[in-house]
């Protein structure tokens, strides 16, 4: 064996160019192999990094008939399932919110979140140092104290082994330090697919939940998410079962909360699921289409070998003729393409690690989990399989095809093709044809996929993004309070926004500055329901629930967005002016269909009762692409920050220039109006705006990367069958010249040769195209999975390149010597 | 028709030194001509042969063919007069082994663009002068060697050159199909053809009308 291994390894370093190709094909594609089982082993199939995870559920509410799924839980109702859901047995909240720490040095913006102190202990997490919340730790008075990241722990505090027990500022509370979670805990988990809200970011503190008192009475006042714990033997369905019945409960027991037309309900869902279900559909397309490159490499392979087992014919015969057996043959043949595979498969694994850190780069806020993505023992055992799986197996073609070489003829000089010659043609042939059938699969996926991005690219969002940038500001209850509900502001926060407002408009190259409580296609949505006037409220039927964003008077400025009737707001507009909204088109067609929507009247309270508030329309403006760029604009209405001040907003500043240029302007006027302030989360809106392409964009990058892979190993592969072809037939060639052939003659002979083989292959690829593109479906906007112009398109490339890689060895063909091709068999 | 002069053909060796495979060659064949060259092995027979048949770009000297200065020719212009006026048989037969004796009779006709009514007359033609029409739809290798290089031969005349080259045309063949052949030429020569074929054989020199000698590269 060892001998054959050192004849093998001298036979390939005596032809580097066909080694270097071969090394490089079978690397290519156990590289994207790798990466893409690495990111499905650890985003799919690893379980979550939790205790027990497949018990773990979330419970989210959903109002069916307003197509509201997935939406967070109120306090009263998640204190109710903490008493009713014996389904589970643990339960605890959580809310998403950010915390202004200014201890000294520049005052950030950290993610957090506040959880139920049962949290930890469900999830089955310890800290590394310190505690965890303790049952007690809950409520107003009692929620002082916070347990921070192993990240923020390094990065802010230097790793201070003394920072337990210390007090941190902040939103300008005192907070106690009790504990350090390791780097590897992470809940929420980022990228939760729920309604209203995408949690792209890692949070770094933790405190425990304290229930505003107003809160608690407000079943309507929804922002929370549920995680439970299943007891040991209860399936989903049974869980479901009884939240049916606590649900039916809760209708009886409030009416007025649960209209029976709205289609209230609750829903468990396997944290998992939750997690990974947004991406699995495209990390399953990405695995089919590696899997597609590992072919059309396999078949690459083959074919080299083929052809380089029948440039050894001579040297095959010769040593059956000296007494090697067939298995002799074989196993010499077998020992060079084993050690192609495993060369190969050791750099692929190299391309990996390679690939893997780049789509950790490019991926962070596309997919979950992404941060546990690494090459384990599992993906480098399942790695060598299959690089030792293709040695053995796309090397065992050609080596069968030539172990029993014809020794009359391979041992005559210049003796006429073999039977194995024919076999080996027709093999390499069929190698070749599936190939491009296979490149062209990838090719359309990849087409049709790009054709939808620069669909969406081109959709009119409904606003203008270029040159604004938007960042965002929290203003905390302690330092600017509020009579109402802790989310909302007072007086104070009315003030620093208009204060702020004027400034930043004095900065040089500043066009136009608003806030919003929520930005277009930045992850995040709010909604809420309202009665119109002179429409009576049926009993049992939900009024229209629409989303709302509270924005300050240049907003649609700022934004660009057209004014269709009526005003935007303005200064005169104020707390204790006559109460107003604006409206977009798709609200007025939806709620005054065929009447004049300005100057209608809506409520938040219940027209039944007295001392209604009226809020007059005031102005109709264009629609707005908020959810996505591939949704179509929803309904949406616009009130005045004046008169219901929201503390958390995003600024949006519109710039002449690069509007990058007025960061450090603008936070230093924030900083003068509060050095405790921070400016977060600072974007352009044009990134905001591709951030929320950023998973198409990925799945278009992706994909289009293997079927560039694709389409260059279907093209080397065409050239290298096309090139042995012309070897082949060179004598052939030469007589057919010496018979008058011209060079043109010998074109069409040998790229007629290989357009056949792209003919079939075309074919075979369509007809697999059209069933798979169906899977790509969900992942179209505006594209029919069937688009002819991609198929014709891709069909175009892929023949053009096919036909130009049979090109190079026809025109070498042409020049072939009739005296030297026929000297050959004299 | 043909006349050389001064024709040299040299491959060079190490230290600027050539090895002369035809040095000076002057020859004249009038047309009608049934010209044997013969020599050693060596000599520098098939080199003339390919030169003669313009597969060789690579000598010097003079070559008239007709009123045609092959010398001053471009290799386009060289490939047209070939096709125009030379059919080749080889030692080999070199049929193409893909096509049916039909299809090989019909490719040099495809390659001089004659028209498809036209080469299927000329097909038949042949088929029928041959005595191979039972076997049109035969391979190459369905054919003994006698038959395969009477398909050569038809192949070599189809297009009714004025001058045919033969390489050892009856090397590859036992002596009764070899006599077949060479009665063949001999009745092509007498139709006007003219023929020039490199042999060993003195007998298939005797079918010819004239005898060129090489040796070393020289015409002796």
């Amino acid at each position: 064996m060892l001998n054959e291994i050192k004849v093998a390894l001298r036979g390939l370093v005596k032809t580097p160019g066909f080694t270097a190709v071969a090394i490089l094909t079978v690397a290519l594609a156990i590289g994207a192999n790798s990466a893409v089982f690495s990111l499905i082993d650890a985003v799919i199939v690893r379980p979550l990094p939790y205790h027990d995870p497949s018990r773990l559920v979330l419970l989210w509410e959903q109002f069916s008939a307003q197509g509201l799924d997935r939406i967070p839980v109120s306090a009263p109702e998640y204190l109710d399932f903490e008493k009713e859901f014996k389904s589970v047995d643990q339960i605890a909240v959580f809310d998403y919110t950010a915390f202004n720490l200014a201890n000294g040095g520049t005052p950030e913006r950290i993610s957090g979140a506040v959880v139920s102190p049962a949290l930890f202990s469900l999830l089955g997490a310890e800290p590394m140092s310190g505690r965890t919340f303790a049952r007690e730790d809950q409520g107003v008075g009692h929620d002082d104290m916070i347990v921070i990241s192993e990240r923020l722990w390094n990065r802010r505090f230097n790793s201070d082994p003394f920072l337990l027990g210390k007090t941190l500022i902040l939103n300008g509370r005192s907070y106690t330090v009790i504990g350090v979670m390791p780097k590897a805990f992470e809940f929420p988990i980022p990228l939760f697919n729920v309604q209203g809200g995408q949690f792209a970011e890692r949070v770094d503190i933790w405190k425990p939940i304290a229930f505003p008192p107003e809160e608690l009475k407000a079943r309507y006042n929804r922002s929370y998410g549920v995680i439970g714990r299943l007891r040991p033997g209860t399936s989903v369905a049974s869980a479901q079962a009884e939240l049916k019945t606590i649900v039916a409960n809760w209708m009886r027991l409030y009416p007025d909360n649960y209209s029976t037309a709205a289609g209230f309900g609750a829903r468990v869902y396997p944290l998992h699921e939750q997690v990974v279900g947004g991406v699995r559909t495209g990390l399953i397309i990405l695995l089919g289409a590696v899997g597609f490159v590992l072919l059309i490499a396999c078949a690459n392979l083959a074919t080299m070998l083929l052809a380089r087992a029948s440039a050894r014919e001579r040297e095959l015969a010769i040593r059956v003729a000296l007494g090697a057996g067939p298995w002799r043959v074989l196993r010499q043949l077998l020992t060079e393409s084993v050690i192609l595979a495993v060369v190969g498969g050791a750099a692929g694994l190299l391309l990996s690690v390679w690939g893997l850190e780049l789509l950790k780069r490019i991926g962070a806020r596309t997919i979950p989990r992404l941060a546990e993505v690494n090459l384990d023992f599992s993906v480098v055992a399942v790695t060598t399989a299959v690089s030792l799986g293709t040695g053995i197996l796309f090397g065992l073609i050609p080596a069968l095809v030539s172990a029993k070489p014809e020794l009359t003829e391979a041992l005559k000089e210049g003796g006429r093709g073999s039977t194995a010659g024919t076999r080996r043609n027709r093999i390499r042939n069929s190698l070749v044809v599936a190939e491009i059938a296979l490149a062209l699969v990838l090719l359309v996926g990849a087409g049709l996929l790009m054709k939808s991005f620069v669909r969406l690219q081109n959709v009119d969002p409904g606003f203008n993004s270029s040159k604004v940038v938007t960042m965002e500001l929290s203003l905390p209850l302690v330092k600017y309070p509020s009579p109402g509900a802790s989310y909302l502001g007072g007086e104070s926060t009315i003030s620093f926004f208009t204060e702020a407002h004027r400034r930043i408009a004095e900065l040089p190259g500043v066009q136009a500055n608003a806030c919003t409580s929520i930005l277009p296609l930045s992850g995040t949505n709010s909604d809420s329901s309202f009665s119109i006037e002179g429409r009576a409220m049926k009993a049992g039927s939900p009024g229209p629930d629409e989303e709302i964003r509270t924005i300050t008077p240049d907003y649609f400025r700022v934004l660009q967005t057209p004014l269709q009737r009526g005003r935007f707001f303005n200064d005169a507009d104020t707390a204790t002016s006559e109460e107003v909204v604006i409206i977009n088109e798709a609200l007025a067609r939806k709620c005054w269909p065929g009447q004049d929507a300005l100057g209608q009247r809506i409520t938040f309270s219940d027209p039944r009762k007295p001392g209604v508030k009226w809020i007059t329309i005031v102005g109709i403006v264009g629609n707005i692409r908020h959810r996505g760029l591939d949704l179509e604009p929803q309904p949406e209405y616009y009130i005045p920050h004046t008169q219901s001040p929201a503390r958390s907003m995003i600024l949006a500043v519109r710039s002449g220039q690069d509007p990058r240029e007025l960061v450090s302007a603008i936070r230093r006027e924030i900083q003068s109006m509060d050095p405790e302030q921070p400016v977060a989360n600072i974007r352009t809106f044009d990134t905001v705006v591709a951030d929320s392409v950023a998973p198409r964009r990925l799945s278009v990058l992706l994909l289009g990367l293997f079927a560039a892979v694709a389409l260059l190993l279907a093209a080397v592969g065409t050239y290298g069958v096309i090139s042995y072809l012309v070897v082949q037939r060179t004598h052939e060639i030469g007589v057919r010249m010496a018979l008058g052939a011209q060079r043109s003659d010998v074109l069409r002979l040998v790229v007629g040769h290989a357009l056949k083989l792209v003919g079939i292959g075309i074919a075979t690829g369509v007809v697999l195209a059209i069933f798979s593109a169906r899977a790509l479906s969900a992942l179209l906007y505006r594209v029919g999975a069937f688009d002819p112009v991609t198929f014709i398109l891709v069909t175009g490339l892929l023949g053009a390149i096919a036909l130009l890689a049979s090109y190079i060895p026809a025109l070498r063909a042409t020049r072939a010597d009739p005296m030297i091709a026929l000297s050959r068999n004299t | 028709m043909i006349q050389l002069r001064h024709i040299e053909r040299s491959h060079p060796l190490a230290k600027g030194n050539f090895f002369y495979v035809l040095r000076d060659i002057n020859l004249d064949v009038a047309e009608g001509d049934f010209i044997s060259i013969m020599g050693p092995s060596g000599a520098g027979k098939s080199s003339l042969l390919h030169i003669l048949g313009m597969h060789d770009h690579g000598w010097t000297g003079e070559y008239t063919l007709g009123d045609a200065p092959v010398h001053n020719l471009k290799a386009k212009e060289r490939a047209a007069l070939r096709n125009e006026q030379i059919g080749f048989v080889f030692q080999n037969y070199h049929l193409l082994d893909d096509l049916t004796v039909y299809e090989n009779l019909d490719i040099p006709l495809s390659y001089r663009r004659v028209g498809k009514s036209e080469r299927a007359a000329l097909v038949a033609d042949t088929l029928d002068r041959f005595h191979i029409v039972g076997k049109k739809d035969l391979y190459p290798r369905q054919l003994s060697g006698g038959q395969q290089q009477l398909v050569g031969v038809a192949r070599a005349i189809i297009s009714r050159p004025k001058l045919i080259l033969a390489d050892e045309p009856t090397g590859n063949l036992h002596s009764e199909q070899g006599e077949e052949i060479m009665e063949l030429f001999k009745k092509l020569n007498s139709e006007g053809t003219t023929i020039i074929q490199v042999t060993h054989s003195e007998k298939n020199a005797g079918y010819g009308n004239r005898v060129v000698q090489l040796r070393d590269g020289f015409v002796v």
